[in-house]
């Protein structure tokens, strides 16, 4: 009997794990999305998102939840007044240099059914100019001298000096929040408030859950002013581990990921699926090889070897950087001209990378001084060999593969390179404290060209390297002010950059995303991945995934 | 017997507060920037970083950080994570529900399948299945938990779509689903995660039950027991496996803390939301909130299963007790 009963328990249990297929009937139907990305998204709020939560799933989050007054347009173009399309402004007039006038759409709501105000908009700038609240945000709105209302629905910004990206900073950085919610919570306490764990926006999506650790559920706003979303449920899934994200969109537990993983091979692998396609999109990281300027042993001095300008231009001349971008990334990646990711504006019409030229660089080592005197591959000046450390952390495997192959090709013209493979804090500790020979960065950028000022300007506040050109700076002050033929200053201040060479800019990725073929007009926007999500389609083939559980 | 015990509590106490001392001392001596994670997606500038470092008290000296951190043990508040800028006791306690339905369901895999097993094998000591289980066992022993993860993932939930890859429920089950489909649910996405684990640590627990039970066997006391006719099930049951159980109880001792936040591979592979992965991330990013947090946590249980352990023996063998 005791045989037959285990036997039978057996089976029972075995059963039961089919017969869920009756779970997966009271799954939601095909109109809804599962994205699978590698951050939790724990404070989606705007003005809220800085420090421990300036991660980029809280902006993708917020992207659903709230609108701004205008968006970026398809050329992502943030200077001038003309790139930009209205969301919760419908129109914008410039009544002077220093003023610029908006029209708050009256069909704009809230997701509780309040009409979205004036009163809103000032509120938000109110905390978004608060440096105690959100003090990245109050320096980029520091040249905003005053907002005003009149009336419900006009707002009038008012800046304190003219410059090219007034229009993009008024909207960029402080999306409105619902002063009728908020206003009587303490700026102090804004982060703690219950708002913030039930958030209500202004977008194309409500909240509707957050399971931490796990995913957060998003609804479809009914009323959305600007058409109702044909996506009515989004899911937006965590999963850490790049192989469980793959996972997770190959077993059809996931509709979308945000970046397929390298290797290349993880690319094919979703490519011979027939139900999912793959979507490259702009990436707005560029990676590049840092040139301390300052001598890590003596941060007053200048660095021995790489504070000539020529040993610099010759390190960037040995390289072969398509040929390493083309090994590394495949089709997925370009060599860029300054530092200059695809997501910015200004890469477009900028002049071609210098190729490959050993001879050159060989050439100028030597007129430098630099020669391998003793033959053992390495130039020497003064009893000094021409050795250099670049620090990278390990826990990228594309830099960790392109080091390797600037190693190699830097030896070929007698420049010694030894590899710091750091743990990922030690690496930043490092970097931020100028203690190092070479770093390999990459720098994650905003839309707008002026991140520029914070790396390569003499007083930028990340310029780790104290790399200092007054021409760059009275260039770059130009391009932030240019009204007319703004790429083309822009343009002037990466030429000045790349013939200063204060870094080898190496590759700018392309990332790749995975969605089901089960949704129709499909745009994926480089500077926020789902933001447009409202406005695809749905075919109604059904969901396939592990209905057998 | 209340003296032994007051004593044993007291000295696990000591331990307790003996490693947090050491742990945050250590920690904070590893090289390391505790912003790192903030930095990931745009470098911050000095004054955003002082702004930081004040609000997670790392401008304060050493001292005054530990006593920050003691007096906040004291009162149940483990800090802020640097990483998620969430309080960590809510963060440790939303990871901690996933974690025990894992570790308690691979104890419980261990403890029954694998006690069972090994009491099977030291009972057909020699023979084909004592031989074919030591192969498997060891071959699962020595296999990478993260390597048989993604291999049980692609089988199971790519290839043959039979469960879930990843996760611990269906985000898109509707939540009126009921009790019974959230069950499920849950069961299936909990199988390849259990499994995998078990898969690589049950081993252990077979081989030491059947070694204990072989020495068990081999004493004349159940020899008197066959000699008075017993059945060899009731010898084995009654006489042998009672014996035989002390050095699993040690075993159970040291798997409770591991089971708890040394499933790293196997929570990443699955995106199992437990505490390892949670107490991993904020080792590898030095958020020192969080990583004090998991570590009370560990340190706490390192020390309770240990004294669970000592307890189980005193109560199983009077000779512990009264030596």
């Amino acid at each position: 009997v005791t045989r037959w009963t285990r036997r039978n328990l057996l089976a029972a249990v075995l059963a039961a794990l089919p017969s869920a297929s009756a779970a997966a009937l009271q799954r939601d139907g095909p109109a809804s999305i599962v994205i699978v990305t590698g951050q939790e998204a724990p404070m989606p709020i705007p003005t809220l998102m800085e420090g421990s939560h300036s991660n980029l799933a809280n902006f993708e989050i917020a992207d659903h939840l709230f609108l701004r007054l205008a968006g970026l347009g398809p050329s992502l173009t943030t200077s001038g007044d003309a790139g930009f399309i209205p969301q919760l402004a419908r129109s914008w007039t410039r009544r002077d240099s220093l003023t610029l006038a908006f029209e708050l759409d009256p069909r704009a709501r809230w997701h509780d059914g309040v009409p979205v105000t004036s009163r809103d908009v000032l509120f938000s700038f109110s905390r978004a100019r608060d440096p105690a609240i959100a003090p990245k945000a109050a320096t980029q709105l520091r040249y905003v001298a005053g907002v005003e209302a009149e009336g419900d629905h006009r707002v009038v910004v008012r800046f304190s000096r003219r410059y090219a990206e007034q229009l993009y900073d008024a909207t960029y950085h402080a999306p409105p929040l619902p002063a009728h919610l908020l206003a009587d919570v303490p700026p102090d306490q804004l982060a703690r408030s219950t708002y913030v764990s039930r958030p209500v926006g202004s977008g194309p999506y409500r909240w509707v859950r957050s399971v931490p650790g796990q995913f957060i559920e998003l609804a479809a706003n009914e009323q959305f002013f600007l058409g109702r979303p044909t996506i009515r449920r989004v899911v937006v899934r965590v999963a850490k581990d790049a192989d469980a994200r793959l996972n997770l969109v190959l077993s059809g537990d996931a509709d979308a990921m945000d970046n397929i993983p390298p290797p290349a091979a993880n690319i094919q692998r979703v490519s011979a699926r027939q139900d999912l396609r793959i979507i490259p999109v702009p990436s707005a990281t560029v990676g590049y090889l840092l040139y301390n300027h300052r001598d890590p042993r003596d941060l007053t001095r200048p660095h021995p070897i790489l504070g000539d300008r020529q040993v610099r231009r010759a390190l960037t001349l040995a390289l072969d950087r398509r040929l390493m971008v083309q090994a590394v990334l495949g089709r997925y990646g370009e060599v860029p001209f300054g530092p200059v990711s695809p997501l910015l504006w200004i890469r477009h019409g900028a002049p071609e990378p210098l190729g490959q030229d050993q001879a050159a660089a060989r050439e100028l080592l030597s007129s430098r001084g630099w020669v391998d005197r003793d033959g053992d591959g390495v130039r020497e000046r003064a009893g000094r060999p021409l050795a250099l450390r670049i620090s990278l952390p390990n826990t990228s495997a594309v830099r960790q593969q392109l080091a390797l192959l600037v190693q190699q090709q830097f030896r070929a013209v007698g420049v010694g390179l030894e590899l710091v493979r750091l743990e990922g804090p030690v690496w930043m500790e490092r970097r931020s404290g100028g203690d190092f020979d070479i770093d390999f960065s990459t720098a994650v950028q905003e839309p707008s060209p002026s991140v520029l000022l914070q790396s390569w300007s003499c007083n930028g506040s990340t310029n780790v390297a104290k790399y200092c050109d007054p021409v760059v700076d009275s260039l770059l002050e130009r391009a932030l002010l240019a009204r007319t033929d703004a790429r083309g200053a822009w343009h002037q201040v990466l030429r000045r950059i790349e013939e200063d060479a204060p870094a080898t800019f190496l590759y700018a990725p392309i990332y790749v995303f995975a969605v089901n073929r089960r949704f129709d007009n499909v745009a994926i926007r480089p500077e926020s991945s789902w933001s447009s999500l409202w406005r695809w389609s749905v075919r109604s083939a059904p969901r396939v995934g592990t209905a057998g559980y | 017997v209340a003296s032994w015990l007051l004593r044993r509590v007291a000295q696990a106490a000591f331990t307790f507060v003996v490693a947090l001392v050491l742990l945050f001392f250590l920690m904070r001596l590893a090289p390391g920037d505790p912003l790192w994670r903030l930095q990931e997606g745009a470098e911050i500038g000095p004054a955003e970083r002082r702004l930081l470092e004040e609000r997670y008290g790392l401008n304060q000296p050493l001292l005054s950080q530990f006593g920050a951190f003691a007096s906040g043990v004291a009162r149940g508040d483990l800090g802020t994570s640097i990483a998620y800028g969430l309080p960590v006791t809510g963060l440790i306690a939303s990871r901690v529900p996933a974690t025990l339905l894992l570790g308690g369901a691979v104890l419980l895999l261990n403890f029954t399948l694998g006690l069972w097993l090994g009491v099977r094998q030291a009972v057909r000591r020699g023979g084909v299945e004592d031989r074919a289980l030591t192969v498997l066992s060891l071959a699962c022993y020595a296999t990478p938990s993260f390597w048989l993860g993604l291999m049980l993932a692609w089988l199971f939930a790519i290839e043959w779509r039979l469960l879930p890859s990843g996760g611990m429920a269906d985000p898109l089950l509707h939540p009126d689903a009921g009790m019974l489909a959230t069950l499920r649910d849950l069961a299936a996405h909990l199988v390849l995660p259990a499994a995998t684990l078990s898969a690589v640590t049950i081993a252990a627990t077979m081989r030491h039950q059947r070694s204990a039970m072989l020495e068990v066997l081999r004493l004349p006391y159940i020899l008197t027991a066959r000699a008075k006719g017993l059945a060899d099930g009731t010898v084995t049951r009654r006489h042998a496996w009672r014996n035989a159980l002390f050095p699993v109880i040690t075993i159970f001792g040291l798997w409770l803390p591991v089971l708890v936040t040394g499933s790293v591979f196997v929570e990443a592979v699955f995106a199992w939301p437990g505490l390892g992965s949670l107490a991993a991330a904020a080792a590898s990013g030095r958020d020192y909130p969080l990583l004090m947090g998991t570590s009370v946590l560990t340190a706490g249980l390192v020390v309770a299963s240990s004294l669970l352990t000592d307890l189980a023996y005193a109560l199983l063998d009077p000779r512990v007790r009264d030596a």
